[in-house]
């Protein structure tokens, strides 16, 4: 054995040694009352602001400081105030993902993280293991069985032998006046997580009653196509007798929804055009966009922003605080922090006055609400599946209307 | 069919920004020999900056394209190669890469920053996130028309086209019918000869910086309305028009820019055809690699030579002979160190923090054995560490122990490099390189995609070892099993580079025929050491998963590994432990810029990015930087005997100080001269003063001194003859005159004035031309442009072509379809026309018939008769010796004997090849 090896060897075993004596001790319990004073509690937050593919959720760290804004001025939680660090960017990469919740926990010693909404969340079995209750957009199977993870509108992947969401297919049947003989093309980025949208949406659809000739992921997934006439053609051939479908839904992102329905539109598509993502009031800031979602049946999972409940003229009006007074457009980001936000606020508040860890977790299983912007919430039941509700908004005319107000719907068997 | 023809006609909307693309990768590697990674950057700043000035300054959209097309991107791109680019040509590969991986990621920060900025001081910018359906030149939306049935075209595909055929026909005026476009051309062809006929290569490479930048502009701003302001997806475009680049072999403009078309067109025939792949998940979206893939590895076999990478020596060791503890005391220190950190004074955060730097160390040290041992750029590393950890994942979730799954996931990653090393072998540096990229986008968008490999976004979980009493669960612990297991793999590392196989590895990179000569299979070798490398990143990955508790596919992308590269190489790939530095700093820092320096999360990947400025002047990076320096700061010193105190003095010597030096050389040179060392009060235009005078030049390579001490004289109308036996500096000393290389010692003149100093070029304009070995000619230019580029004006080459009417006949032939003799006169026929002061002229007959090399001695007695001062190196004397006035013998790097031809005879020849001639 050369000698830099022999000196590492000997070295090893004898710090293992040690290694082991404190590594039992070394086990951070953390304390039962991590970030919490006896008037404030600590929450963080990570979200994805800068990134490399121009996509960005800052505003949800505006929404949820709105959120908490509002409890401060209320007097707080228990008597507690919160003290809101503000969000971590961790800029779509996993590894800053992961430090920015230990930051969060270890650093900052906060009680809770919300909001955490971004595409990746490697953090997630750090802050379960740490007991750090999280709250974020449901959209990462991390949100779906975690203990102490929650996603604000429920955990939105379907798992086989969970349920399945209807609210889409619910809401396009009453578009078009029923399912029955109606018939839907499904069209998705060429990835695994296209096929899995796939592989659900043709269940739901049809579990709904309606016929699903074309149901395919074959979009390329990284560059996008210039051109839509391969995809656009097979899907307009695809209906019953080589004609056009009812509708032709989309489950992709907001820049190929924009090249895919240009193309639909101006092939002469007439039916009804469908996605989950475009619902920006943003978009309609260009011409472009506005007219290629013109006519686009969107679907939200939350209150349209133009719904006139009293909890949406709450969020507007928090909203409109938050930075200051300077009017800014609403956009889903804010309404992800928002609700993330009250979804801790809400637990926490039953939690009591004696707010720990475990009085949380307690609280939190066996928490229901109703009439929320997400509809009726009941955990742990939202560590499973979604909560269920949503609606559709068409845009048209340079303008997002309801096309389909927002209700809850019954889940289906996945399998 | 009208489908067919929509497709076509479609793709040809993509295809064009390839080919813009494309034609711009060519443009700027034939200028400097790189690949520009951050051609898409590029790209992508134009496109920032066309919709932050049109959207919101509100700048008319036309005006605004052509100053960012114009003006703007040409200015980053002379910038970009004032201040980089023209110092990295000089660097290793490896350097050059990375420093365009650097850029690739720190343009659009910088853009970004800038909008930042903008915004703060009040200007009407626009966030740059989600920004969709943005504005492009034409009208917005996109006015769309159906000429045929079922074919559609819009604005701003209309658009794209017009510009493109725009840009195409400019360029092709540009390079077929411009002085300019002939030098480039000629610089592309053969960039050392373009010096030596006193065109400044530099300039010329500034130039096609500024090319390339303008179409890379032109590209980014048509591009906007398809690709919005994502910087990631114009970097996704660049390597897919590298297809494109590759098809033109980097050199060939036409073949890039029809390559580029094609490929839009195949790309777009591919997703309306290809249905028998829709099993495949993630064909489609594979499709532009899978082409890249394989046209790189068709292109290689159709090369000749192209067996194997190019040589790359390695660099000196600067601790060469050190000491054990010299070489090591101060690593086992920080080490020691670090482990007692853990349990001393590191809060939890960083404890962890630190433990993840220790866990992508592993990773990183899989870079010291691809790149810095075995000088091939991998950027595939991230796709052995999610292949090895998803492997372990799956094994795990089957309930096997963490070691039996880590060493399966490691196999598999070995496994997985073999397959990726296989095809990609043959190819070299760049190509190399390409290819490993290509492999890492096509497993993450075909391997990666399985459902039961990947486990959906879920992933699987890889808990931390527990191996009895050690619990790694801790941080801690963990941290301290890294640094343990760190220094072993550091030692089995350094152990392996020079152990057998290390050696033969060293021996392969260095010179691989030499290396096959003596039984060293190479592609065995390279085999295994790209199996070893990808093995220990999948090692590294292993951990580094279990460090994350979880692997999801999606975790470690491609250009994930291209930051990886980055991040190594800026650290250094020459010893192991520079990755563990390199690991730990990939960590540490950016926590420590966000909580110390700044906010911005702008500023950090800037800064990144220009460490590849810092490695144009430290190529081996920031760990060796400062030791490597000291180190040649020493030697230079040890070595500090007479050729540099000759060079130290030589710039302030002057005539009187000369009689000094003639030290080695018979009296009869410089006393034959006479009036050489008394030029000092006069111009020394004169025909009877020296011509070209090299006094006391010492020279070498890389410390090899090659020259001692040479001394020469050769005067207009005059013919020297430099006789020498193979490998007694004559090619050397042919570099020296001619400028290619700066002698360490001694003094040139030129015509009496001190030329020591000059590069080739200067050189060249000072009238000292260099008819390098073999033919000094432009192959892949036609005879007429040869001589074009030396006598610009008409009359001249009409001259030419009535004194050589075998020229005149096939003026629009590619020079390199000449026999030999006709390319000697070739390049011998401008020279009669415009005589030089001196010619040299290295080896002027070699491989021509007799007959041919009478002509050829007949012209350059011609050109004698003209008044140019010839130097004739020659390793045959026979016919040579005819046409001779003076006659110098060189021998083992010093002047054996010279002087008239009358006194040369047949024992003096004998005695000046045998070595044993009259030195005293």
């Amino acid at each position: 054995m050369p000698r830099p090896l022999r000196v590492i060897a000997a070295s090893f075993a004898l710090l293992l040694v040690t290694a082991c004596n404190s590594a039992s001790s070394g086990g951070s319990t953390p304390s039962s009352v991590r970030g919490v004073t006896a008037d404030t509690i600590k929450v963080g937050g990570i979200v994805s602001m800068t990134t490399a593919s121009g996509y960005s959720k800052k505003d949800t760290d505006l929404g949820a400081r709105a959120r908490y804004d509002r409890a401060n001025a209320e007097g707080g939680i228990n008597g507690r105030k919160i003290e809101y660090l503000g969000a971590e960017d961790d800029g779509q990469d996993p590894a800053r993902n992961l430090a920015a919740a230990r930051k969060l926990v270890q650093q900052d010693k906060v009680f809770a993280v919300s909001p955490m909404s971004s595409v990746t969340f490697a953090g997630a079995g750090f802050l379960d293991a740490q007991k750090v209750p999280t709250v974020g957009w449901g959209t990462l199977p991390s949100f779906c069985g975690p203990a102490h993870l929650y996603g604000f509108n429920g955990c939105l992947v379907p798992t086989p032998g969970g349920t399945l969401n209807q609210t889409w297919p619910e809401g396009l049947a009453a578009v078009l006046g029923g399912s029955r003989g109606k018939s839907v093309a499904l069209i998705a980025g060429d990835n695994d997580a296209g096929k899995f949208g796939i592989r659900t949406f043709t269940q739901g659809f049809k579990a709904a009653g309606f016929q699903v000739p074309y149901a395919k992921a074959v979009v390329p997934a990284t560059s996008m196509p210039s051109d839509w006439s391969a995809y656009t053609k097979e899907i307009l051939r695809s209906g019953p007798g080589g004609g056009a479908p009812d509708a032709v839904v989309s489950v992709m992102q907001t820049p190929y929804n924009i090249g895919l329905f240009t193309a639909l539109k101006r092939s002469g598509y007439k039916g009804v055009i469908s996605d989950p993502t475009d619902y920006d009031p943003g978009l309609l800031a260009k011409d472009a966009t506005k007219q290629a979602l013109d006519g686009v049946h969107v679907l939200l999972q939350f209150q349209p922003f133009e719904s006139d409940s009293p909890a949406m003229r709450q969020f507007k009006a928090d909203i409109k605080k938050a930075p200051g007074g300077t009017e800014v457009p609403l956009n889903m980001h804010m309404l992800t922090g928002y609700m993330s936000a009250d979804l801790f606020l809400s637990v926490a508040a039953k939690a009591g006055e004696d707010l720990t860890v475990e009085s949380f977790q307690k609280a939190a299983s066996g928490f229901s609400d109703t009439g929320t912007l997400v509809g009726d919430r009941a955990l742990p039941k939202g560590q499973q599946e979604s909560f269920g509700c949503g609606a559709l908004v068409r845009l048209k005319n340079g303008r997002y209307e309801v096309a389909v107000p927002f209700r809850c719907y019954p889940p289906i068997p996945f399998g | 069919m009208g489908d067919l023809l929509g497709f076509v006609l479609s793709g040809l909307v993509s295809g064009a920004l390839y080919a813009l693309l494309a034609t711009g990768l060519v443009l700027s590697y034939s200028a400097s020999g790189l690949f520009n990674f951050a051609h898409g950057a590029t790209a992508y700043l134009c496109a920032l900056a066309f919709y932050e000035l049109h959207s919101g300054f509100g700048w008319p959209a036309v005006p605004t394209a052509l100053l960012l097309v114009l003006v703007v991107a040409p200015g980053l791109g002379w910038g970009l190669d004032r201040l980089m680019f023209r110092k990295l040509a000089r660097v290793g590969e490896t350097a050059q890469i990375v420093a365009t991986i650097g850029l690739l990621v720190a343009l659009p920060a910088a853009g970004l920053w800038v909008v930042e900025l903008l915004e703060r001081a009040g200007a009407p910018v626009l966030p740059a996130e989600n920004q969709f359906g943005l504005p492009g030149v034409g009208p917005s939306p996109a006015v769309s028309w159906q000429p045929l049935d079922g074919v559609g075209i819009d604005s701003d595909q209309l658009i794209t086209w017009i510009a493109t055929a725009l840009a195409a026909a400019g360029l092709w005026v540009l390079m077929r019918h411009t002085r300019l476009g002939l030098r480039l051309r000629a610089a592309v062809d053969n960039r050392a000869l373009t010096e030596l006929r006193g065109i400044s290569a530099d300039r010329l490479s500034s130039t096609a910086w500024m090319l390339s930048s303008g179409l890379a502009g032109l590209a980014g701003v048509l591009a906007t309305p398809l690709l919005g302001l994502s910087a990631h997806d114009y970097t996704l475009f660049l390597f897919v028009s590298a297809t494109a680049a590759v098809l033109g072999r980097f050199a060939s403009v036409p073949v890039a820019f029809m390559g580029g078309l094609g490929l839009g067109v195949l790309q777009n025939l591919v997703a309306g055809y290809a249905s028998f792949a829709d099993g495949v998940t993630g064909f489609r979206t594979a499709v532009p690699f899978l082409i890249l893939f394989a046209g790189l590895v068709v292109l290689a076999q159709r090369r000749r030579a192209a067996g194997t990478a190019a040589a790359d020596p390695p660099p000196v060791d600067y601790l060469a002979g050190k000491r054990w503890g010299r070489r090591w005391g101060a690593w086992m220190g920080a080490g020691a160190l670090l482990g007692a950190a853990f349990y001393t004074v590191t809060t939890p955060f960083w404890s962890g923090i630190l433990t993840q730097g220790l866990a992508i160390g592993l990773v990183f040290m899989s870079f010291t054995v691809v790149t810095g041992l075995g000088a091939m750029v991998s950027l595939a590393q991230a796709t052995f560490v999610t292949g090895a950890a998803l492997v372990a994942g799956l094994l795990m979730s089957h309930g096997w122990p963490f070691v039996a799954a880590a060493a399966v996931g490691t196999a598999a990653a070995a496994l997985l490099g073999a397959v990726v090393a296989l095809p990609a072998l043959r190819l070299g540096g760049r190509s190399l390189a390409l290819a490993t990229l290509a492999l890492a986008f096509l497993a993450d968008q075909v391997l990666f995609q399985l459902g039961w490999l990947r486990n959906g976004d879920t992933g699987w979980e890889i808990p931390r070892p527990v191996a009895g009493p050690v619990d790694l669960g801790d941080d801690r612990a963990m941290g301290l099993a890294l640094v343990l297991l760190s220094g072993a793999l550091v030692a089995l590392l350094t152990w392996l580079r020079g152990s057998r196989w290390g050696r033969a590895m060293l021996a392969v990179r260095s010179a691989p025929d030499a290396a096959a000569a003596s039984g060293v299979s190479v592609v065995r070798t390279k085999l295994l050491l790209f199996t070893v490398s990808a093995g220990l990143a999948g090692f590294g990955g292993v951990l580094y998963a279990s460090y994350n508790t979880r692997i999801t596919a999606t975790d470690f992308t491609a250009m994930t590994g291209l930051v990886w590269l980055a991040v190594v190489v800026a650290a250094g790939v020459r010893r192991p432990q520079f990755a563990v530095v390199a690991g730990l700093v990939f960590a540490v820092v950016p926590q420590l810029m966000a909580t110390y320096v700044t906010e911005s999360a702008h500023l950090p990947v800037i800064l990144f990015g220009l460490a590849g400025l810092a490695l144009a002047n430290d190529p081996d990076g920031y760990c060796a930087a400062l030791p490597s320096r000291r180190a040649a700061r020493r030697a230079a010193r040890r070595g500090a005997s007479d050729p540099s105190a000759t060079g130290a003095a030589a710039p302030a010597g002057d005539g009187p100080s000369e009689p000094l030096l003639a030290r080695t050389a018979e009296p009869s040179v410089v006393g034959a001269a006479g009036v050489a060392p008394g030029t000092g009060d006069g111009p020394g235009e004169t025909p009877s003063a020296s011509a070209l005078e090299l006094i006391g030049v010492h020279a070498g390579y890389g410390g090899a001194p090659v020259l001692h001490g040479v001394d020469l004289v050769v005067r207009g109308g005059e013919v020297l003859v430099l006789l020498g036996p193979n490998g007694a500096g004559k090619s050397t000393l042919c570099r020296v005159a001619a400028g290619l290389l700066r002698p360490a010692g001694g003094l040139v003149r030129v015509r009496g004035g001190d030329a020591t100093r000059d590069t080739a070029v200067t050189r060249a304009r000072r009238g000292v031309r260099l008819a390098p070995e073999g033919r000094g000619i432009f192959a892949g230019l036609s005879i007429e442009e040869n001589l074009t580029l030396q006598l610009p004006g008409a009359e001249d080459r009409d001259a030419v072509y009535a004194r050589f009417p075998a020229l005149a006949a096939r003026r629009s032939v590619a020079a390199g379809s000449l026999s030999g003799g006709e390319q000697q006169l070739l390049a011998l026929a401008p020279l009669l026309q415009r005589p030089p002061t001196v010619l040299v002229a290295d080896e002027p007959s070699l491989g021509l018939a007799p007959l041919v090399v009478d002509e050829v001695f007949r012209l350059l007695t011609e050109l004698r008769d003209h008044g140019t001062a010839l130097v004739l190196v020659e390793e045959k004397a026979a016919e040579v010796l005819g046409i001779a006035d003076t006659v110098a013998y060189l021998a083992q790097g010093e002047i054996a004997w010279s002087g008239p031809r009358s006194e040369v005879d047949r024992d003096r020849l004998a005695e000046a090849y045998l070595g044993t001639g009259v030195r005293r």
